[in-house]
């Protein structure tokens, strides 16, 4: 992307794509949450306040297995660290000017999709190019949502079953695409955590939400430890 | 009917403050180098019990079918990258691996 003007609408059509990925994920969100015994307000009321893939999805795994509020208010913070890191290299790109609500809003809006397509673009970013890329993935997001929530109303069991699947693909191509970019160990990382959680949780029966806590951050540490490099 | 709204608000507020502090304040670049690599992998070590044990948990008794739609979508996105047909594909091997019985 070289010299382009970036106004509202150079932002709906950087967030196309996005939108495109979205909308089937957010329907497996839909299916999941209406599974969990969710409305349908409390569905979009979901992805309109978290609007975050995985955090919204841990989230809903811990509602469901009963999780206590700080359990659930930890792990997902845990899991939505890395926005702070995405937010900062964003901030640094906004024009000057853009403050108080406005940067709350770009907060609110930046995911890992649209931290990747916005700093693609060389130049200082107005806060009306990132309305039109915010508010695309986030149509996709909340739209997506609604339709999987209302779908699964009539879609037969067996197939509920196997698009309750499509949580765990998710993980399981971001890990691939991870693995590809970063190399062997990625998968030694996610190897030790989902071990730790699986034996906290199957053999000495911690809860759920603490076991994820204890795991993500020992595999992190552990991690960090034999990679010196930033991956 | 139970309502889901205190949850779902805890969760926002979860999601909103790790996004919205860099917005007002940058320490980020203070922070002691082992701190900041282990921050930076915290999303990696989340994906491993993000998927297990539950992909297995979800499908008692098929256990193995959960696991094949997963493989599938692994494999797909690796040589392939993308994300929609890696989980379509997921759902189409999950519901044959349960129609096999798996």
């Amino acid at each position: 992307m070289s010299e382009r003007n970036l106004t509202f609408s150079t932002g709906c059509k950087d967030g196309f794509p996005i939108f495109v990925g979205y909308f089937p994920t957010a329907m497996a969100f839909g299916l999941v949450v209406k599974n969990l015994g969710l409305r349908l307000w409390e569905a979009v009321l979901f992805s309109v306040t978290n609007f975050a893939g995985s955090g919204q999805f841990l989230a809903a795994s811990l509602i469901g297995s009963g999780a206590l509020l700080a359990e659930l208010f930890i792990s997902v913070l845990l899991i939505n660290l890395r926005y702070t890191f995405m937010g900062a290299e964003v901030a640094r790109r906004l024009e000057d000017g853009i403050t108080g609500v406005k940067r709350a809003l770009i907060a609110h809006g930046t995911t890992d999709e649209v931290f990747a397509i916005s700093l693609m673009n060389p130049d200082r970013l107005p806060a009306s190019y990132m309305a039109g890329l915010e508010l695309t993935s986030y149509a996709g997001w909340v739209g997506g949502t609604a339709l999987g929530f209302l779908v699964g109303l009539v879609l037969p069991l067996a197939l509920q079953l196997a698009v309750g699947v499509t949580i765990y693909a998710m993980f399981s191509s971001l890990l691939a695409q991870e693995f590809r970019q970063k190399g062997v160990r990625v998968l030694l990382i996610a190897a030790i955590s989902a071990g730790t959680h699986s034996a906290l949780t199957l053999l000495f029966g911690v809860k759920i939400g603490w076991s994820f806590v204890i795991s993500m951050l020992l595999a992190s540490f552990i991690g960090s430890l034999i990679i010196r490099e930033d991956l | 009917m139970k309502t889901f709204v205190l949850p779902i608000l805890v969760s926002a507020l979860a999601t909103f403050i790790p996004r919205v502090i860099p917005y007002w304040v940058s320490f980020l670049d203070k922070l002691p180098p082992l701190l900041s690599r282990m921050l930076r992998l915290l999303p990696i070590a989340a994906l491993g019990p993000l998927i297990f044990p539950g992909v297995f948990l979800d499908y008692t008794p098929h256990l193995w079918a959960g696991f094949a739609g997963i493989s599938a979508s692994f494999i797909l996105a690796y040589f392939k990258g993308g994300m929609i047909l890696p989980i379509l594909s997921s759902i189409v091997v999950t519901y044959f691996a349960l129609m096999l019985g798996a």
